[in-house]
């Protein structure tokens, strides 16, 4: 059991067996989350338990990865709220254009095989625009900045609301779709201000980002491990490492030595950019070194922008990762996080990585993972000691290590474009397509298997609808508990929703690879990236970027 | 007689009156001017519209590109009013001059307005006018002064293609076993996309764990065969995938002029006893100077626009190694939506490419007079 679950249990006396178990688990991570009640009355009181449990079987944990053929079903047995809004070809002669992703072959795969059944029913017709995952960004920017939105529903994540709302493109939600897929039923960091700009609500989340600590179980209970551990004279034992600096000492200590007859290697780094999506790896480590529990800023300073990336805290998690250079897989500097997570760590590399949710829905369910039974899961590590920005020095908590889970891109969301607003039909087709997609009992589908999509909905971490699929309650409940514990957690490091975020990012990558290739040490490349951002701040507005990052920050 | 002395005079024989009337020319130029003050009316408006010193407008841009085509047509009509059959023939090439204004003169225009301008897409202030500071940002920016290097790695490595390129034409020109299949799978690289190439070979063959290409180096004996780790080798590779993706092209080039050698020359020089490497040196490679060198330039502009395995496979990395300039104004443009600033990077690279091409060529040309 993780030690910030046992804590939280044992501040609520429950015991593990309880709070895995049914209802009694939804209690405890309401309980946990702060008063989130909706938890214990999603699968069981909605009537639809039976329908859920029918669609967790197709096509069944352990039976191969899912097809189109499985998203059809899905989406034609997940009707009902629809048929209960809209008539059968109410939508007939509406055309609509969805942006999304293709990147894994996932996303805008699945959302077509969930919609086919839906353009049946309704009579509307979808045309796709499909996105690879390092071109999204530069599309979406083209088409908000130059006005040439040519689609009307984007899967857009929450760090680009301060673009599309702030220029007012997005269409506001009708509150019979906050009816139909029950908002209430979202985690708390996913509630507003997510989603939502100057009061009104935008958006219909499909996933709940954040990075978790995925490791190996059987590196972590190989007994010729733990014996070298000992012998070379390391404190503790041999376990599952919770601090970064503990993840460094373990990756050191497997340099050169050997499991299951292959050559082991520790934590994964990311090296290689991923159009600034790689850049939320180096913040996974930064958090525990510099999100203090006493703010809720890490990128930024509030009140003007200035840049902490090249503070103490970010120097040494790039540190880090120099120092752990020599313990990585050959190549590992043109790994990007597509290699990490799924060709090295699902396939059977490496004992421990960060990553969202993807590696456990795929652990057990993709053909492509290795790794079956061998995987356990937790919040990202912490640090034994914190930064404090405000008063520019480290400290150690009384509390012990400082954890901050990365909220890496506050999940992808459905969001319907202005251009639906000037008809009725077209506005309601739109947001009835999205609704479908973000349902209650899709969306638990899409959590459990394949899809690009992590558990979101309070409703989505009920243990044994996860066991009826085919899950062990071990890693159901393992999984389940590294996913809530981090969307709960009281110093979750959330990311703020300003323009052009990605632009930050991007430059980052740049200078991070350099560093990386030795060109620059630590300090340096962090400067350098200081500078940049401090130029991109100018570029966009300083002052309205303080606004934002101000507002998404809650200050 | 009167007809034949005409048809001399005007071979492609004008067959309507030559007379016309200051009423049609006149009805000609009206045409133009009003459709010429309709298009500047509706543009004028949509420009006030747009910055907001007037409150009535069109809500996009079409109309004005409407009032263009109209301009465009009537021009053409008023040739034909003004100038008659001389009007007509202006009409067989006038679609393509308007066609190149509007999709490569205006564009480019527009282009250069913006290469002088502050305009980052994230900025809710839109596009500034900040005259040469993109310049002076671009003279002191390391990535783009790295890109720039690399290049010159990338167009030295041309000679290298070129020379197996000449090897292999050679050896496909000769009489050898199944010449037409080889000549075929030569020309597959070149079939590919270069996506296709990223993933096949980049990402696929040569992955250092599974990857066959990794696998036979660990055979020969590399303990840790890995492609892209090492600044020098992951250039390196970068340019074998390259080139193994153009090298039929230019096979294709000195193919065909391997065929068009004359004959009686090759024979003569064999009946004096000329061995295969003195006919090389002293026939061939002359001959085919004009042709080889022709094969470089096109191969070098080619070169210049590398960008897409580089993009795919490495990202420019490790470190900016692999970076080319393409690449790196992509990342600039499309990641950092940076526009002022990646149009200018992208001017300043044309010139650079046309002052090198013409130097290149000035310099061929006058080599093959010598050569003459």
């Amino acid at each position: 059991m993780k030690k910030s679950l046992y804590e939280y249990a044992a501040r609520h006396a429950i015991n593990r067996r309880s709070f895995v178990k049914g209802a009694a688990s939804a209690g405890a991570i309401a309980a946990m989350s702060g008063g989130i009640s909706s938890i214990a009355t999603s699968a069981f009181a909605d009537g639809h338990s039976e329908l859920r449990k029918a669609i967790l079987q197709i096509p069944g944990v352990g039976a191969g990865s899912p097809g189109d053929a499985d998203w059809q079903k899905v989406g034609e047995m997940c009707l009902g709220p629809t048929k209960e809004r809209v008539k059968e070809g109410e939508f007939k002669g509406v055309e609509l254009n969805f942006l999304g992703l293709d990147s894994l072959n996932l996303h805008n795969m699945l959302h077509r095989g969930f919609l086919k059944p839906w353009e049946k029913y309704t009579g509307a017709k979808i045309n796709w625009i499909d996105l690879a995952q390092a071109d999204y960004n530069a599309r979406l920017q083209q088409s908000i900045a130059t006005g040439t939105v040519d689609f009307d529903i984007v899967q857009s994540g929450a760090p680009y609301e301060g673009d599309l709302c702030g220029k007012k493109l997005l269409s506001e939600m009708p509150g019979w779709v906050a009816d139909q897929i029950d908002l209430a039923d979202y985690v708390g960091y996913l509630q507003a201000p997510v989603g939502t700009w100057e009061g009104k609500t935008y958006r219909i989340s499909i996933d709940g980002d954040c990075h978790n600590f995925n490791y190996r179980t059987d590196y972590f209970e190989n007994e010729d491990l733990a014996k070298a551990w000992k012998d070379e004279g390391h404190e503790g034992n041999w376990e599952v490492p919770t601090t970064w600096q503990k993840v460094t000492e373990v990756s050191k200590f497997l340099r050169g030595k050997k499991h299951a007859g292959f050559p082991a290697y520790g934590y994964l780094d990311v090296q290689k950019g991923w159009g600034g999506f790689a850049f939320y790896y180096l913040g996974s480590i930064a958090t525990a070194y510099g999100k203090h529990p006493s703010s809720p800023a890490f990128l930024f300073e509030p009140d003007t922008m200035k840049p902490m990336v090249n503070n103490p805290a970010w120097v040494r998690a790039i540190q880090d990762v120099l120092d752990r250079g020599d313990c990585q897989p050959p190549d590992q500097i043109n790994a990007d996080p597509g290699v990490t997570g799924f060709s090295q760590f699902l396939a059977g590399t490496g004992s421990m990585c960060a990553w969202w949710g993807d590696v456990g829905s795929n652990a057990n369910t993709s053909d492509e993972s290795l790794i079956q039974g061998n995987v356990g899961f937790d919040i990202l590590p912490g640090s034994d000691d914190v930064y404090n920005w405000q008063t520019g020095k480290w400290e150690t908590l009384s509390s012990g290590p400082n954890y901050a889970p990365n909220m890496a891109y506050i999940g992808w969301g459905l969001y319907c474009m202005k251009t639906v607003d000037d008809d009725s039909a077209k506005n309601k087709a739109a947001w009835s397509a999205c609704s479908h997609i973000g349902g209650k009992d899709l969306s638990l589908w899409m959590s459990m298997y394949p899809s690009g999509f992590q558990p979101y909905r309070n409703s989505h971490f009920n243990i044994d609808e996860w066991t009826g699929a085919g899950y062990t309650e071990a890693f159901a409940s393992d999984y389940l508990a590294s996913e809530a514990d981090s969307y709960n957690h009281p110093n979750a490091a959330i990311e703020p929703r300003i323009p052009g975020i990605f632009q930050y990012y991007s430059i980052a990558e740049d200078e991070l690879s350099k560093i990386y290739a030795g060109q620059y040490d630590a300090q340096t490349g962090a400067d350098n990236i200081a500078a940049a951002w401090d130029k991109i701040t100018d570029q966009i507005g300083r002052e309205n970027q303080i606004k934002l990052y101000k507002a998404s920050l809650g200050m | 007689m009167n007809e034949i002395n005409r048809m001399e005079r005007d071979p492609l024989y004008v067959v309507s009156p030559s007379y016309i009337s200051p009423k049609t020319k006149r009805l000609g130029k009206i045409l133009v001017w009003s459709s010429f003050i309709l298009m500047s009316f509706i543009g004028i408006i949509q420009i006030l519209y747009n910055l907001e010193k007037i409150n009535f407008g069109f809500s996009n841009w079409r109309p004005l590109l409407y009032a263009y085509i109209l301009w465009a047509i009537a021009i053409g009509y008023s040739r034909v009013l003004i100038y008659g059959e001389k009007g007509k023939r202006n009409l067989f090439i006038f679609p393509a001059v308007m066609f190149i204004i509007s999709i490569v003169i205006f564009p480019m225009l527009f282009g250069l307005y913006i290469s002088f301008t502050d305009w980052n897409l994230s900025s809710l202030d839109g596009r500034r006018f900040n005259g040469l500071d993109n310049f002076y940002q671009m003279i002191s920016d390391p990535y783009y002064l790295n890109s720039l290097k690399n290049m010159i790695f990338y167009i030295l490595a041309v000679l290298v293609e070129f020379a197996i390129a000449f090897l292999l034409a050679l050896l496909l020109n000769s009489q050898i076993k199944g010449r037409k299949f080889f000549r075929v799978v030569f020309l597959i690289p070149l079939m590919l996309s270069p996506v296709a190439v990223s993933w096949m070979v980049g990402k696929s063959m040569l992955e250092q764990r599974f990857g066959p290409v990794a696998n036979f180096a660990r055979w020969l004996g590399w303990e840790t065969p890995t492609f892209f780790s090492s600044p020098e080798i992951a250039r390196l590779t970068m340019m074998c995938m390259d080139a193994w993706t153009f090298i039929p092209l230019m096979i294709i080039m000195l193919l065909a002029g391997l065929q068009a050698l004359p004959k009686e020359v090759l024979e003569a020089a064999k009946v004096d006893g000329a061995n295969k490497w003195t006919m090389f040196k002293n026939i061939i490679f002359p001959i085919m100077l004009p042709v080889s060198l022709t094969t470089l330039v096109i191969r070098i502009i080619f070169k210049l626009k590398l960008a897409d395995i580089i993009i795919i496979v490495t990202a420019g990395g490790p470190g900016g190694a692999t970076d080319s300039v393409t690449s790196f104004i992509v990342r600039e443009y499309r990641d950092r939506s940076n526009v002022g600033y990646g149009t200018l990077l992208s001017f300043v690279y044309l010139i650079l490419i046309i002052i090198f091409m013409t130097v290149l060529i000035r310099f061929v040309n006058r080599w093959l007079q010598r050569a003459a």
